[in-house]
């Protein structure tokens, strides 16, 4: 190995680093504002819920039932029928931004954060 | 005419070690638990390839690699052979680059063509999906790159020594 080698992957990992950034501020963003647990099943949205509401909530995947559990605002895919059971692997997810991928299943959990609902109030009086 | 002969043979017998290598990887079972993390053993072909060959040869040997293997898999054209694909491709763009402007050894060749298939990666899932999800995992799949670049970057240099001394 060689100097330039070393310069490069110095340069990579400081690359990686950098690319971390734009998360941080997302969720440093995000931080106050009321999230969601939302299912994609092949683009189509199948659930959509509090993110504070504890529930347990049985979907239908591709290759059977998919089992998502919502706990201390965080959200887990508990039971699924796929060959390598990644995304049951993958635990609990707290951020938006990090989704539980489960391609077998063609299913997408992912954390949203939207505005505070004071101005659900401000659409009901108009 | 039996140089050209020998040469051809070479290199189909490269595409079909690099097929092999493609097939098996998906059944290594790597303890690291991270959606689209692999070994990336048949880059160590291709930069054989590159190395004793020319960038054409390699550019041939991947692209002929990813679909050979998406058709015997029976997965031509479906997302994971576009995913593969536009790895391979800017993957093997980056190692003729970085081969041909700068002092880099092969390490860092095998680096850069694994971190660029990484980032191949993630850009078409992000187009194939229509969202940023992959990009939650974009700095440690980075991070994860250079490990098994270096350690292709090893395995290929050695088979090169072996294979030069044999010539």
């Amino acid at each position: 190995m060689n100097r330039a080698d070393k310069l490069f992957i110095v340069f990579l990992i400081v690359l990686s680093l950098l690319s971390y950034i734009p998360l941080l501020i997302q969720d440093w963003q995000n931080k106050d504002k009321q999230k969601e647990v939302v299912v994609q099943y092949r683009n189509e949205e199948v659930l959509r819920e509090d993110l504070r509401k504890d529930a347990t909530y049985r979907l239908q995947g591709t290759l059977g039932e998919v089992t998502v559990e919502v706990k201390d605002e965080a959200v887990r895919v508990e039971k699924e029928t796929s060959p390598y059971h990644l995304c049951s692997i993958q635990g609990w997810v707290r951020d938006s931004g990090r989704a539980i991928i489960c391609l077998p299943n063609e299913m997408i959990v992912q954390i949203e954060a939207s505005e505070p609902t004071d101005n659900g109030v401000d659409t009901v009086i108009q | 005419m039996m140089n050209q002969t020998k040469r051809l043979t070479h290199i189909t017998m490269l595409i079909a070690i690099s097929i092999l290598f493609h097939l098996i990887e998906s059944m290594i079972p790597i303890p690291i638990m991270i959606p689209g993390f692999k070994l990336g053993l048949a880059n160590i072909v291709g930069l054989i390839a590159l190395y004793s060959y020319d960038a054409k040869i390699m550019l041939g040997v991947n692209i002929m690699r990813v679909w050979m293997a998406s058709l015997l898999r029976g997965m031509l054209f479906a997302p994971g052979f576009w995913l593969s694909f536009s790895g391979v491709l800017l993957s093997s763009i980056a190692a003729i680059l970085a081969r041909k402007y700068s002092p880099m050894s092969m390490y860092g060749v095998s680096c850069a063509s694994s971190a660029c298939h990484v980032i191949g990666q993630v850009c078409a899932v992000s187009i194939l999906y229509h969202q940023f999800l992959m990009g939650a995992l974009l700095p440690i799949l980075l991070l994860l790159s250079i490990p098994t670049g270096l350690f292709t970057g090893m395995l290929a240099m050695q088979v090169l020594k072996r294979i030069q001394t044999e010539r």
